[in-house]
C-alpha cells in the first residue's frame, strides 16, 4: 500500500514537470513565431539596420533556433533567464523582487476571499431559501459577472479620490496593498461563496447531522463542528487552485495599481517584446499553478478519509 | 465586501502622510523604465543622462528660440576651414565620488560610444579616425588630441556647422573613466554610474522607482530639490489620480487626452500649468514605392484632405502649431515663410479625378505602431475615407513595426521625431540624407540628387549659406515633391503640485528634464 | 477560477457538474422549460435579456442614426443629452451607436469561440475517455500544459503571437479553451463507458463510433450545455479584459472591451464613456451566469434534488 501511495506521488511530480517543460516548450515556439525583431523595439527610432543586426548577435538571435532553445532550457534549469531586454538586468533579479510583491497580494487577496466567501455561504445555506440566501447569492454571483478591472477602478476612485483614505497605486506601505487586494479577492469570494453553499447545504442532510442534532447539539455547534468541517473539503481544494491563481493571474490588478509584480511584469514585457523576461514570468507562473494544484491534490488525499481509504 | 469599510477606517490615519513626499524630496513618475543609465546603449529616455552627467554645452530656451551655452566648457575656438575646435574645460569639476573631471575623462567618453557601437554612435564618428576605432581598426580616437588636464583639440573628418550644438546633445554626456572602464554593470548599477551632475545615482529598483539624491560637489548652484524619485506608472490615468490626490509633484500631461486636460487642469490648475514647445515634428510618411502613392497628385490630394487645423484645435484643444515644412518651429534653420496647401476635400477630390482615380480606388494600408497615436490616426483615416481615399488602419506590434518599417515595407504611417540638437540635420538628414535612410524610414523618397545635397548641407561651414541650402531642399521636397506631410509640432504641458514653486522644462520638450530647474517652495524644502 | 477577473467555469463545474450520475437521459426539452420558467423564473428573464442584446446587435443600423466610425471632432466627449443619449467617445462618435455595434463584436466573441472551444474540447475528451490508454495519457498531458498556463498569460502569448484581430481573438480563445473542456467531458465519459447500457451495447457488438455518438454523446450533453451556456459569459470577459490590456479586437472596431479600454482614460472626467459598456458586460455576463445556473439545476437531478 505505502509503495503505491508513493509511486502515485512520483507519477504526480512527473507529470507537473512534464507540463512545466511543456509551457515551457510552447512559449519559447510561441514567442519565435511573431514576426519582427525584438532589437528593433530596444534601439528605439534612431537605430539603423545595420546596429539592429550587430546587436541582435550579440545577443545570440542569430543563433539557429535549436541552439537557442537548448541554451534557454539549460539556462532555466539553473534559474538563469537570461537579460531583460528592456530592463537591462538579469530576469532572475527582477522576478525575484516582483514575486514578493505579488505574493503579498495574493496572500491579501486571498484573506479577504476566504473571509468574505465563507461567510456570505455559510449565510446562505442557513438560511436557505431566503431572502438572505438569495441576496448573498446575487451578490457572490455579481462577484464573478464583474470584470476584475471595473472593481479595481470603482475601488481607486471611491477610496483614494473622492475620500483620500488610501493612495491611488504603487505600494509605499502596507496600505497599498489594500485596495488591491479587495479588487482580486472580489470574484474568488464570489466563488467561494458559492461552493461553500452548496457543501454545507449537501453536509445538513446528512444523516450524521440528524443524529447530532437528536444528541441535543446546538446550532452553532453543529455547523462548526460538523457542517463546516466536512464540507471544507472541496472549499480547501477550490482555495488552493485559486491561490496559485491569484499568484500568478493578477496582470490587471497589478496593472491598474501599478505594483511591480509578475503580472504586471509579464504585461510590459509583452507590450516592449522582451522575450527572456516574458519566458521568466511564464515559466515561474506555470510552475507557481503546478504546485498550486499538486497541493490541492495531495491536500485532498489527506483531507478526505474516502480516498485517503482507497490510497 | 464587509471588509471594505473596515479596511478604509484601518487605514484612514495613515495614508495622508504616505502619500506625500517628504521635505526637499520631489516625486514624479513615467509609464515606462529606462533600459540603462549609458548613454552608449540607451537614446530614448534621458532622465539619468540629464541628470547625473554634464556636457560640454548645453542647450537652453532663450526668449523661444533654443540657444547653446556653456557647460563644462569654458571656451572654444574653431579653425577658419571649419576642422579643428580648441576646447577648455571649466577648473575644478569633481565626479560625484571626488575624481577631478578632466580631458581624459571626455576623450574617454567619446571613444567609448564608438567602442561600445550601439546608440548615439553619429556624432562621435564625425571626429577624426571615429570610423576606425568603430571598426576595430585603431584602438584610439585619432582626432582627439589632448593637451593636458584642462585643455584638449577635437579634428573633425570633414566641417560641421552644428557640431557645438550637437555636443550638447544628451548621448554627449561625460563619464568618470576611472570607475567605467572597471566597472561590471555601468549603466545600470548606482555605485558603478559616476557622474559629475547635480544627482547620483541612489537607487534603482527596475520597473518600480529610481532615485536620484543631490551631489554634495557639484560645481553649479546648489538647487532646492535634494531628491527626486522617479516612479513607474504605466497608466496616464492613475498618473491623473496619483497626481490629483497629491502623491505626485510634477505629471506630463502629453499622455491626458486633450480636452480632459482643458476642462480639469486648465480651469482648475491654470497658474500652475507649464508650456514646453516640443521641438519636433508630427508628419505623415507616404511611401513612395506603392502604386498609389508614388504620384505626387495623389501626395498632394492626401495633403489637402487632412483638416490640420480641426486636429490641432479639436482634437489637440490648441496645444501645437500647424507646421508646414521639415524644420520645426524653434529650431536654427526653420522656415516661417512656407505655406501648405489649404484645406481643400474638393480640390482634393479633383486632384484624384485628374490623377485617374475614382471614389475607393485608392487604397493603402496605414500602420499604427502598438503604442502610436491611435485617435491621430482614426482621425486621419476619417478625414481621408471623405475623399475617397481608404487609409486603412493596421495596428502591428511595435517591434514588427520598426522591422517592416527599417525594410522601406510600410506603406503609410504617422511618426514624430524628436530633436536631440538645435540644428536642421538632426531632421532633414535622417529622412533624406540618401537613399538608405529614406528607405529605412518607409519613405522612399527616390530624387537621388536632392538626397545628395541634404548629406552634403551639414559641412557647409558659413551659417547664412547653411540655412538657406536647408531652406530650399526643405521647399523642394515639401512644396514640389510632397514627399512629406507636415501635421504640427506639439506642446507639451507639465502641471506642478502644491510644493513647487518654478518649473522649467528641457529645451526639447522631453518628458525628462533637469531636476536643477525645479524650485521647491519654501515650506517643501528640506 | 481565474482571479484577473475570468469566472473559469472549469473549476466549478469539476466541483459541481462532476457530482451529475450519469442515468441523466434525454429530456424533453420541453420539459426543461417547463422546469426553468417554475423554478428558476430568472432564467427566464435572462433569456429574455439575452435575445434583447441579441435583437440590438441585429438591428443596430435601425436603432440609430448615426456610424459606429463616424468621427466628429468638434463634438468630443460630449455628456448625454438628447440627441446623444450616452454622450459622445473621444472623437465625437455616438457611444450609444458603438455599444450597439458593440455587441455584435462581444455576443460574436462570446459565442463563436466558446462554440469552436466547445466542439474541440468535446471531440478530444470523449476520445480520451472512450478509448484510454496512451491516447489518453498524451491528450491529458497536452490539456494539463495548457491548463497549468495561467489562461490570462496564455491568451496574451498567443494573442501576442497571432496579433491583434477579431479573428485571431477567436483562434485564441479557442486554443485556451478547449482543455478544460476535454477535461470535464473525459471524465463524464469514463462514467458513461462504466455504465450498463454502454455495457449492453458493446457486448451486443455496436460499433465504437456508433456508441459514442448514440450513448456517449447524448448522455454528455447536458453537461456539455451548462458548459456552454457558462463558458460564454467567461468568454465575454475574457475579451474585455484582453482589449483592456490592449491586445483583443482592434479599432475601428468596436467592442465593449476596446470601449471600457478606451474610456478608462476618462472614467474620472468623462464616465459615460465606461458606463454603458461596462453595465452591458455587467448584465450581459449575469444573464448568462443565471441562465447557467438555471440550466445546471434542471439538467443535473443530483443538484435539482436539493
Amino acid at each position: 500500500m505505502k509503495g503505491s501511495k508513493a509511486s502515485n506521488l512520483l507519477r504526480r511530480l512527473l507529470y507537473a514537470l512534464i507540463a512545466i517543460v511543456g509551457v515551457a516548450t510552447l512559449v519559447f515556439v510561441l514567442l519565435r513565431m511573431v514576426p519582427g525583431n525584438p532589437v528593433a523595439t530596444l534601439l528605439g527610432e534612431h537605430a539603423d539596420k545595420e546596429t539592429v543586426e550587430r546587436i541582435s548577435s550579440s545577443l545570440g538571435l542569430d543563433k539557429p533556433l535549436p541552439v537557442q532553445f537548448a541554451d534557454y532550457l539549460l539556462g532555466a534549469l539553473r534559474g538563469d533567464f537570461g537579460q531583460s531586454y528592456t530592463l537591462g538586468k538579469p530576469v532572475s533579479e527582477l522576478i525575484g523582487p516582483a514575486f514578493v510583491n505579488t505574493l503579498w497580494l495574493a496572500l491579501a487577496a486571498a484573506l479577504v476571499s476566504w473571509v468574505v466567501g465563507i461567510a456570505c455561504g455559510l449565510a446562505a445555506a442557513i438560511h436557505k431559501s431566503t431572502i438572505v440566501d438569495r441576496l448573498f447569492m446575487g451578490f457572490s454571483l455579481l462577484g464573478v459577472s464583474l470584470p476584475v478591472f471595473m472593481v479595481a477602478m470603482l475601488l481607486q476612485y471611491v477610496f483614494a479620490r473622492y475620500l483620500h483614505w488610501l493612495p491611488v497605486a504603487g505600494v509605499t506601505d502596507w496600505t497599498g496593498y489594500i485596495l488591491p487586494a479587495i479588487a482580486l479577492g472580489w470574484g474568488s469570494a464570489g466563488s467561494i461563496a458559492r461552493l461553500v453553499r452548496s457543501s454545507v447545504i449537501e453536509v445538513l442532510q446528512q444523516d450524521y447531522i440528524d443524529t447530532a442534532r437528536a444528541k441535543g447539539r446546538t446550532g452553532t455547534q453543529i455547523l462548526v463542528l460538523h457542517a463546516l468541517r466536512n464540507a471544507m473539503l472541496p472549499v480547501i481544494t477550490l482555495m488552493a487552485m485559486q491561490f496559485s491563481g491569484l499568484l500568478s493571474g493578477a496582470f490587471i490588478t497589478e496593472t491598474i495599481f501599478s505594483i511591480n509584480g509578475i503580472g504586471r511584469l509579464a504585461v510590459q514585457a509583452i507590450a516592449g517584446r522582451d522575450i527572456p523576461l516574458l519566458q521568466g514570468t511564464t515559466l515561474l507562473c506555470t510552475f507557481v499553478i503546478v504546485m498550486g494544484n499538486l497541493v490541492a491534490d495531495l491536500l485532498y488525499s489527506v483531507c478526505d478519509p474516502r480516498v485517503r481509504k482507497e490510497a | 465586501m464587509l471588509t471594505v469599510p473596515l479596511y478604509g477606517l484601518l487605514a484612514q490615519g495613515c495614508a495622508s502622510q504616505t502619500t506625500r513626499a517628504k521635505r526637499g524630496s520631489m516625486v514624479t513618475a513615467t509609464a515606462t523604465d529606462m533600459s540603462t543609465m549609458d548613454m552608449a546603449h540607451n537614446d530614448s529616455v534621458y532622465w539619468a543622462q540629464l541628470n547625473i552627467f554634464d556636457r560640454l554645452f548645453e542647450t537652453r530656451m532663450i526668449d523661444g528660440q533654443a540657444t547653446v551655452v556653456n557647460s563644462l566648457c569654458t571656451d572654444y575656438r574653431r579653425s577658419e576651414d571649419g576642422l579643428t575646435y580648441d576646447f577648455t574645460l571649466r577648473e575644478g569639476v569633481l565626479f560625484s565620488n571626488g575624481d577631478p573631471l578632466t580631458s581624459s575623462d571626455v576623450c574617454y567618453s567619446f571613444s567609448r560610444l564608438l567602442t561600445e557601437a550601439a546608440a548615439n554612435t553619429e556624432i562621435p564618428l564625425q571626429i577624426k579616425g571615429g570610423e576606425a576605432l568603430m571598426k576595430k581598426r585603431a584602438d584610439k580616437l585619432e582626432g582627439f588630441n589632448i593637451k593636458d588636464n584642462t585643455h584638449f583639440s577635437i579634428v573633425l573628418e570633414a566641417p560641421n556647422g552644428g557640431f557645438i550644438a550637437e555636443l550638447s546633445s544628451p548621448a554627449m554626456s561625460i563619464v568618470n573613466e576611472r570607475v567605467t572602464r572597471t566597472a561590471k554593470n555601468f549603466g545600470k548599477e548606482p555605485t558603478e554610474t559616476i557622474g559629475s551632475g547635480p544627482y547620483y545615482a541612489a537607487e534603482w529598483v527596475p520597473n518600480d522607482h529610481f532615485t536620484m539624491r543631490y551631489n554634495e560637489h557639484y560645481w553649479g548652484e546648489e538647487p532646492t530639490v535634494k531628491e527626486a524619485v522617479r516612479r513607474i506608472i504605466p497608466d496616464a490615468s492613475t498618473q491623473d489620480l496619483m497626481f490629483q490626490n497629491g502623491e505626485m509633484d510634477i505629471i506630463s500631461l502629453s499622455e491626458i487626452d486633450s480636452l480632459i486636460v482643458q476642462r480639469s487642469y486648465k480651469t482648475e490648475r491654470a497658474s500652475q500649468i507649464v508650456h514646453n514647445q516640443q521641438i519636433g515634428m508630427t508628419f505623415v510618411a507616404l511611401n513612395e514605392t506603392n502604386r498609389f502613392l508614388k504620384d505626387v497628385r495623389v501626395r498632394k490630394a492626401i495633403c489637402m484632405a487632412i483638416d490640420v487645423n480641426d486636429i490641432v484645435h479639436n482634437l489637440m484643444c490648441d496645444d501645437g502649431m500647424r507646421q508646414n515644412g521639415i524644420i520645426p518651429t524653434g529650431i536654427w534653420g526653420h522656415n516661417d515663410k512656407l505655406e501648405g496647401p489649404p484645406f481643400d476635400p474638393d480640390g482634393a477630390r479633383a486632384l484624384l479625378a485628374e490623377a485617374g482615380y475614382h471614389d475607393g480606388d485608392v487604397s493603402f494600408e496605414f500602420a499604427l505602431s502598438s503604442n502610436g497615436p491611435q485617435l491621430l490616426y482614426e482621425t486621419v483615416s476619417n478625414q481621408l475615407s471623405k475623399i475617397g481615399v481608404k487609409a486603412n488602419i493596421k495596428v502591428y506590434d511595435k517591434a514588427a513595426f520598426m522591422e517592416k518599417r527599417l525594410a522601406g515595407e510600410v506603406e503609410s504611417f504617422i511618426g514624430t521625431w524628436f530633436m536631440d540638437y538645435n540644428d536642421p540635420a538632426n531632421i532633414m538628414a535622417v529622412f533624406f540624407g540618401g537613399p538608405e535612410r529614406s528607405k529605412g524610414r518607409s519613405i522612399c523618397y527616390p530624387n537621388v540628387d536632392i538626397m545628395q545635397r541634404v548629406s552634403a548641407a551639414k559641412h557647409i561651414v558659413d551659417d547664412e549659406k547653411r540655412k538657406k541650402e536647408y531652406q530650399d531642399l526643405e521647399r523642394k521636397i515639401v512644396i514640389e515633391d510632397r514627399a512629406w506631410i507636415p501635421l504640427y509640432e506639439g506642446t507639451r504641458l507639465f502641471c506642478t503640485g502644491d510644493r513647487v514653486e518654478s518649473f522649467t522644462p528641457f529645451w526639447a520638450g522631453y518628458e525628462d528634464f533637469c531636476v536643477k530647474d525645479v524650485v521647491l517652495k519654501k515650506e517643501a524644502r528640506a | 477560477m481565474d482571479p484577473s477577473g475570468n469566472f473559469d467555469v472549469t473549476s466549478m463545474a469539476e466541483g459541481e457538474l462532476g457530482l451529475s450520475s450519469p442515468s441523466v437521459v434525454y429530456e424533453e426539452p420541453a420539459s426543461v422549460w417547463h422546469r426553468l420558467a417554475r423554478n428558476h423564473k430568472i432564467s427566464i428573464v435572462s433569456i429574455v435579456v439575452i435575445l434583447l442584446f441579441v435583437l440590438g446587435a441585429i438591428f443596430a443600423p435601425l436603432l440609430t442614426p448615426y456610424e459606429y466610425d463616424a468621427v466628429s471632432l468638434s463634438e468630443r466627449l460630449m455628456p448625454p443629452s438628447p440627441t446623444h443619449l450616452f454622450g459622445t467617445d473621444e472623437v465625437g462618435r455616438d457611444v450609444l451607436t458603438r455599444m450597439l455595434y458593440g455587441s455584435r463584436m462581444s455576443l460574436i466573441i462570446g459565442i463563436v469561440p466558446t462554440m469552436l472551444s466547445m466542439a474541440i474540447g468535446t471531440l478530444i475528451g470523449m476520445t480520451a475517455g472512450y478509448f484510454g490508454g496512451k491516447v489518453d495519457t498524451i491528450i491529458m498531458r497536452v490539456a494539463d500544459i495548457v491548463m497549468s498556463f495561467p489562461s490570462m498569460l496564455l491568451a496574451m502569448v498567443v494573442m501576442y503571437t497571432l496579433g491583434g484581430g477579431t479573428f485571431n481573438v477567436f483562434l485564441t480563445m479557442a486554443f485556451v479553451g478547449w482543455a478544460g473542456v476535454a477535461r470535464v467531458v473525459r471524465s463524464e465519459t469514463l462514467k458513461l463507458k462504466e455504465s450498463e447500457y454502454v455495457e449492453a451495447a458493446r457486448i451486443m457488438g455496436v460499433r465504437r463510433f456508433r456508441i459514442i455518438a448514440r450513448h456517449i454523446l447524448p448522455n454528455c450533453l447536458p453537461t456539455i450545455i451548462v458548459l456552454f451556456t457558462l463558458d460564454i459569459p467567461a468568454a465575454i470577459l475574457t475579451e474585455s479584459s484582453l482589449s483592456f490590456l490592449g491586445m483583443g479586437v482592434q479599432p475601428p472596431s468596436a467592442s465593449w472591451g476596446l470601449m471600457v479600454n478606451a474610456g478608462r482614460a476618462f472614467l474620472y472626467h468623462a464616465p459615460w464613456l465606461c458606463f454603458a459598456p461596462c453595465l452591458a458586460i455587467m448584465v450581459i455576463v449575469l444573464a448568462f451566469n443565471y441562465l447557467g445556473d438555471g440550466l445546471r439545476d434542471v439538467l443535473d437531478p443530483h443538484l435539482q434534488s436539493q
